[in-house]
């Protein structure tokens, strides 16, 4: 990276500016985000929801604010803009504007759309018989689009920057919209890497090789920072955590039947992957090889990852089943309230059907490196991006 | 995707089946919640998981504090309700509260209504069938938005990938060369084909998931009416011939006894609707019913079969049955059989003679009776000088009313208690959590229904219900009333049955049922 060698203290020094637009992008990213994993909480604590519940509400001020905001901002630019906002932008229909603008632009009308959609199916085929539906999904595609868009805005601030060392807080702020990405993939991965439970069966490895790295490593070629994927990683840990802490602390009561388990508070998300050990890996990586070898570092990369998240979480995930892990801190051991409790809880599912066998690991590093060598290409597009 | 909603749209029509009865899914209940009578309807979504509406009318003046609704799954090994709703009072109506079910899993549930007031609670119990009868169509002005929404973000999605390529990489106010634009409209062609290879995926989805849905629509079991003949007496044959109830590993749970019958059976004319039996087929296996038939004039008749299962599920079998042969002599298979060949009274109004002289009438008033609305179905007998009588209970209730529109879409069988089975409502009144075994509970209400024998019409009875087994044998009311509200507009026929002096005797009317506005 073109930073490690100068001193913190001196990028530290400059004060960044933050477009009012860039934060409220960033807001809104971070309320959707919220949204949904409140929501998964929801349904998993209460069951039974309508439209105005505060979680989807978290979710739709994301739509809405980002939508706004960039709304508004294209018009100024278009309208009103002066000649250097107008070239730091792109053309679409006519219309200037950043293009994380349109990014977030494009989400927030995926949204919209999504709502009455949504609703609409639930009314037609039943409610929520699959979580998994095409309104679902286009509410995905938009909340994933104002994240992306969030991510591109302060992107291009980073790359615009004249000096050789951009303001921390672009860095920072770029790591945590990374963050933010590796949640949606927690997300979708619920069921294959989200409980600890599944840490001893292969598809975990699989799913986590082929669905992580490209994040990472994007992070680590795209974001100019000493450490820009622990970074990214941390931030991904502390996400989790600060909504663990919270959601336990709202009272809860189950409202659908069956109720096998009486919960009365609400289920926080599962205990965050330690990614920071794999990403502390990547960096190591990418910082001894540096650029212009990107298929022998996507190789590396995929393999470090592999290497490190296995041992990590082959041994870690028997401490969070473990009695130690019981607490408010690590929130584990919390189950939906249609579960019937068991002694399932505290053993390794599908350990014995699904086993991590030396093939198993071998195609689990395949994906890994493919997914490292798709985040290289992204992370170089990031790196470039200035509008 | 949308393309899909407008192919809906243009099929356009909502089918309707329903579980019990045909052509109404809505339930009607009067009866009892301890000291409080109420009438409880419940608009069935439609579809599972849906959500149900639910509204409560107290019929006495009475303080009450809070009204509390609960549906519970039949299986007591899923059931595990959480805790009741509180209905709301409905804004200008003191006496009206409403409520939201939720009901998530296909099959029978037992609504409990308590109402909480100055005298005490008091549950009623009302069975709900949770099925998906209708497949909801896009309506037009939803279907052009999401179209058009749709072409919207296709096209911006196209257009934000040529951006990206373009003009995102360049530094501040650069111009794009040539080869970037070239690259552009390359990438915005690749885009072009992926979203729409994606849109047409995401078509085939949707297709998928409504092929399914419209698979697991509900349909009642089939059934196939035969007749043959013996020693000169006609004798009708219903089979259960569906392939998930011959089957003998089959999901479904036994038949048990309604009114002390496995099977109701109505036999009523094609079109013209002149000619009407009520029968009572005897078993020869789970599968096979005979009942003698009547001396019905030839014809096509369709044939509504009301069954309930121990799982408390009621549904309506139909089936044709042509009638092509003389009827000789009939000598009944089940005493509470009847039939008539009365083919409506549009000519003499409100008031019809019945079989043994006395009369009947429908004090339906002077308002047109209209869709949704709550049908004034009250019914007065009174003997040849013209006094009320007092009627005996038949099969348990002081009348059934059965009422079909004209071309067979709408057909459904009340009571007193409206259009709930009252063998439904006692399997969710005395299920036990340890009746996880089929048959258990089928045969303690058989049992049951051997023992107490006929009785009066009245309030009593576990589960709140006029008439409910178990209750005090009550002389049935001069007067009759059904809960109920018509559920499409159309011209109907009413047969209103009841008993005096061991006959039973059959009232026929005609009524034109408007639109709901």
């Amino acid at each position: 990276m073109t930073t490690t060698a100068l001193p913190a203290a001196r990028a530290a020094g400059r004060a960044a500016a933050l477009p009012w637009y860039v934060a409220a992008a960033l807001v809104a990213a971070t309320s959707a985000k919220v949204g949904v994993i409140w929501d998964i909480s929801w349904h998993r604590s209460i069951g039974r929801d309508t439209f105005w519940t505060p979680a989807h509400m978290a979710i739709y001020l994301g739509g809405v604010l980002a939508g706004l905001a960039c709304g508004s901002l294209v018009l100024k630019t278009t309208f009103a803009g002066t000649p250097e906002d107008r070239g730091a932008s792109v053309r679409f229909w006519g219309f200037r504007g950043p293009l994380g603008v349109w990014m977030s632009i494009w989400g927030a009308f995926a949204m919209i759309t999504s709502a009455p959609f949504d609703n609409w199916w639930h009314n037609a085929y039943g409610l929520d018989v699959k979580v998994l539906s095409p309104p679902h999904v286009l509410l995905a595609l938009g909340i994933w689009a104002i994240q992306l868009g969030a991510l591109f805005l302060v992107l291009s601030l980073q790359n615009r920057d004249p000096a050789e060392e951009p303001p921390r807080l672009y860095g920072l702020l770029a790591a945590y919209m990374i963050a933010i990405l590796l949640q949606n993939v927690a997300t979708i991965g619920i069921e294959q890497v989200g409980f600890a439970n599944l840490a001893h069966n292969a598809v975990y490895y699989k799913v986590a090789a082929g669905g992580v790295p490209f994040l990472l490593v994007a992070a680590g070629r795209g974001i100019r920072l000493r450490w820009p994927t622990t970074t990214a990683a941390a931030c991904y840990m502390a996400f989790s955590l600060v909504l663990i802490w919270i959601l336990q602390l709202a009272p809860a009561t189950p409202k659908l039947a069956p109720v096998f388990n009486p919960v009365t508070h609400l289920i926080p998300p599962p205990f965050p992957l330690l990614l920071v050990i794999p990403a502390v890996a990547i960096d190591l990586v990418m910082r001894r090889m540096g650029r212009n070898r990107d298929w022998r570092l996507s190789v590396l990369l995929g393999v470090a990852f592999l290497a490190t998240f296995f041992v990590t979480q082959w041994f870690f995930t028997e401490f969070l089943l473990g009695p130690h892990a019981r607490n408010y801190f690590f929130g584990v051991d919390q189950w939906d309230y249609s579960s019937r409790l068991g002694p399932w809880r505290y053993r390794f599912w599908r350990a014995d059907t699904n086993p991590v066998t030396p093939t198993a690991l071998a195609i689990a590093a395949i994906l890994a490196v493919a997914s490292a060598r798709i985040g290289l290409w992204w992370g170089n597009w990031m790196a470039r991006l200035r509008r | 995707m949308t393309g899909r909603g407008v192919r809906l749209a243009v099929v356009g029509a909502i089918s309707l089946v329903a579980s019990a009865h045909v052509g109404s899914p809505d339930t009607y209940f009067e009866g009892t919640a301890g000291p409080y009578p109420v009438r409880v309807i419940v608009r069935s979504p439609g579809v599972v998981p849906g959500l149900a509406q639910i509204t409560v009318r107290l019929l006495a003046p009475q303080e009450v504090r809070r009204v509390l609704v609960l549906p519970v799954y039949w299986d007591p090994r899923t059931a595990a309700p959480p805790p009741p709703d509180v209905a709301e009072r409905v804004p200008g109506d003191s006496t009206l509260y409403s409520a939201a079910l939720w009901l998530m899993t296909g099959g029978s549930y037992g609504v409990q209504v308590t109402v909480e007031g100055a005298v005490g609670s008091g549950t009623a119990l009302v069975p709900v069938m949770a099925v998906a009868t209708r497949r909801l169509a896009l309506d037009k002005p939803l279907g052009a938005a999401l179209l058009a929404l749709t072409a919207f973000l296709f096209i911006g999605a196209v257009t934000l990938v040529g951006a990206a390529v373009k003009e995102s990489g360049l530094e501040p106010g650069v111009p794009p060369d040539r080869r970037r634009t070239l690259r552009s409209h390359v990438a915005m062609g690749v885009a072009t084909v992926v979203l729409a290879l994606a849109l047409l995926g995401g078509r085939r989805w949707w297709n998928g998931v409504d092929a399914a849905y419209r698979t697991g629509l509900f349909q009642p079991l089939h059934a196939t009416a035969t007749l043959r003949t013996n020693g000169g007496a006609r004798v009708l044959r219903l089979a259960i011939d569906d392939t998930s109830w011959t089957n003998p590993k089959r999901q479904w749970t036994p038949l048990i006894p309604d009114h002390g019958h496995l099977v109701h059976l109505f036999l009523v004319r094609d079109s013209t609707l002149a000619g009407f039996a009520h029968l009572h087929p005897l078993p020869l296996d789970s599968i096979t019913f005979e009942s003698n038939l009547p001396p019905l004039e030839s014809g096509r008749y369709r044939l509504y079969a009301d069954i309930v299962h121990e799982s408390g599920f009621a549904q309506t079998l139909v089936s044709m049955v042509d009638i092509s042969s003389a009827g000789g002599s009939w000598r009944p298979s089940d005493a509470d059989d009847a039939w008539t060949a009365e083919n409506g009274q549009r000519a003499t109004g409100n008031v019809v003679t019945l079989q043994d002289g006395s009369t009947m009438t429908w004090e339906r008033g002077d308002a047109p009776i209209r869709v949704d609305h709550d049908a004034p179905l009250q019914f007065v007998v009174a003997d040849p000088k013209g006094q009320p009588v007092t009627l005996e209970p038949y099969m348990g209730m002081a009348g059934h009313l059965m009422l079909a529109r004209t071309d067979g879409a709408v057909f459904v069988h009340l009571h007193p208690a409206g259009t709930v089975s009252l063998a439904a409502a006692e399997t969710f009144a005395l299920r036990q959590p340890g009746d996880t075994v089929r048959g258990a509970l089928g045969k303690r209400l058989t049992a049951m229904e051997k023992g107490s024998g006929e009785q009066g019409a009245g309030p009593g009875g576990a589960s709140g219900m006029p008439g409910a087994h178990g209750g005090e044998p009550l002389p049935a009311p001069r007067s009759l009333s059904f809960p109920y509200a018509f559920p499409q507009p159309g011209p109907y026929r009413l047969w209103v049955q009841v008993k005096r002096s061991g006959r039973i005797l059959t009232g026929v009317f005609d009524v034109e049922v408007r639109p709901a506005s």
